[in-house]
């Protein structure tokens, strides 16, 4: 099958002698849901970032449904992205705009410059992003503005955003990390609903190993930029994931609740 | 029986203090023999204070009329300089601010001109207003309009570099262009913000725009001008009345709006 998402020796150099991601390799199957899992400071994040180049790579190659990310143009890019979608930590939503309007930003990357700033989105796209409201049980916040809602809502919000662009990747970067464990659940049984019906890849990014091996397809364990598992499940056992947390057991445990 | 005194001051402050204290003194010195002090010019003066009181202490009604439809002018400058401003600074703005700017060299060029541009006092932008465009309200604008844009732009700037982050990226994320960033995820973030910077500096323009009549930008300080050159205290006292009660109720006034904007955040 051809993947979706292939990297090669991805680095990313910050300052002078300081790698966060220090040759990536990587690839992603359609369908696939991954989880990365690794301590603070591994480079999960930049990772994450680096696909979409929200931070540019300083070397190595990324390759979405057949096209080079990292030399893509503006145009281009634009176009990768609108393909990707991505999930933040801290929801990313416009707090001053109806919990629909931030759904419907999900749909920028498809139209143009002034029909977006305008607020043109054609109305096939305001139903579809009712119904996925709708399907994570927001139906009754739509018209409500996105600060009025608590953060699991919050969150729930941007699942649409990133779903409302019909991607065939999503980026999840600790979609959970600032939520309470039930509300965690709810955004993760949203993202991995979501995903499997709509057959959507996914990469995220969890703090918490537990989460992690309820959820994915996949294990990649990430260690100072570098991947140091990429299995099943059922392979990653204690042994690996002591490695990965060496001298940083603590997090490891961290909330760690389901 | 004498008894020794026990130092209780750290031995480096107690210097630093010192070289302080001779230098502020030697500088004082300095200053007052260069200003050139006249001691009969200051006596005269105190004698003259008491009449000028007095006269002050009479108030004329006489002018009110025109003194009113000055103060109109000034603050009509004042407002006019701020909105024309706000829109060149909502623009700018975006091309300064370290996170939005699409060329980061070109930022900080444009930046480094609105940074001579506020150095440069307002009375002498006023002045040179008024040497090219003739006395008037229209001298005043334009004048005002430069240190206005460019306070406008560092703040509005420095609003969006604090602000900016996380939103920038959520709408990059998903392909948005440079216009959906602004006009989709900045603009509706940062509007109360915004707002309150121009309620505030609205409020540093009239007074500025009083001052300014009297170096030729029309509206109230032309008058009040008059008024001191032609020893017309009566009406001048009338003149400084009604910019003080302006002035406090446009404080009044941006106070509030400045609370409520500030509290939605």
């Amino acid at each position: 099958m051809e993947p979706i998402l292939t990297i090669q020796g991805l680095k990313k150099q910050y300052s002078a002698g300081t790698w966060g991601l220090n040759g990536i390799e990587l690839t992603v199957q359609p369908g696939e849901f991954i989880a990365v899992i690794g301590p603070s400071g591994a480079g999960k994040s930049t990772l994450l970032r680096c696909m979409n180049r929200l931070i540019e790579p300083t070397e190595g190659s990324v390759t979405f449904l057949g096209e080079d990310v990292v030399h893509a143009n503006k145009r281009q890019l634009r176009s990768i992205r609108a393909r990707m979608g991505m999930i933040f930590q801290h929801y990313n939503l416009v707090y001053r705009s109806s919990v629909l309007e931030n759904v419907l930003h999900g749909r920028l990357g498809y139209i143009g410059s002034l029909a977006g700033m305008l607020g043109r989105y054609p109305e096939a796209d305001k139903e579809e992003a009712i119904a996925l409201l709708q399907k994570v049980g927001l139906e009754n916040e739509v018209y409500k503005r996105a600060d009025e809602l608590s953060g699991g809502q919050k969150q729930r919000v941007g699942v649409c955003r990133a779903l409302a662009q019909k991607p065939s990747l999503i980026l999840a970067d600790e979609p959970i990390a600032s939520l309470d464990p039930k509300s965690s659940k709810t955004v993760m049984d949203a993202i991995h609903t979501n995903c499997r019906e709509q057959e959507i890849a996914c990469l995220v990014n969890l703090h918490q190993v537990d989460y992690a091996k309820a959820y994915a397809t996949r294990i990649v364990g990430i260690k100072a930029g570098r991947v140091v598992f990429d299995g099943p499940v059922e392979q990653l056992t204690s042994d690996i994931t002591q490695y990965l947390y060496e001298g940083q057991e603590h997090e490891m445990f961290h909330k760690a609740a389901i | 029986m004498a008894v020794r005194k026990i130092p209780i001051a750290h031995k480096a402050t107690q210097r630093q203090q010192r070289m302080l204290g001779i230098s502020s003194l030697l500088l004082l010195g300095i200053s007052l023999y260069c200003a050139d002090l006249d001691m009969k010019q200051i006596a005269a003066g105190m004698e003259r204070l008491p009449a000028i009181g007095r006269q002050l202490a009479q108030l004329s009604f006489t002018n009110g009329g025109e003194l009113l439809r000055e103060l109109v002018t000034s603050i009509v400058v004042a407002f006019l300089s701020v909105i024309l401003g706000v829109v060149a600074a909502l623009f700018l703005a975006f091309l300064v601010a370290a996170n939005t700017t699409p060329n980061r060299l070109f930022g900080r060029v444009l930046n480094a001109v609105f940074v001579i541009i506020r150095t440069i006092p307002t009375t002498i932008w006023v002045l040179l207003a008024v040497a090219s465009m003739g006395f008037g309200p229209m001298a005043g604008v334009l004048g005002l309009m430069f240190p206005t844009v460019s306070y406008l732009i560092r703040t509005f700037a420095s609003q969006i570099e604090e602000a900016g982050g996380e939103t920038i990226e959520a709408i990059r994320s998903v392909g948005g262009t440079w216009w959906h960033v602004i006009a989709k995820g900045l603009l509706p973030t940062l509007l109360t913000a915004f707002m309150a910077t121009t309620a505030f500096r609205f409020e540093i323009s009239v007074a500025e725009s009083v001052i300014l009549g009297m170096v030729g930008a029309g509206g109230i300080g032309s008058l009040l001008q008059g008024y001191i050159s032609y020893y017309q205290f009566a009406d001048l006292s009338l003149g400084i009345l009604m910019v003080f009660f302006t002035m406090f109720l446009l404080e009044m006034g941006t106070v509030q709006i400045r609370k409520r904007m500030g509290r939605q955040n």
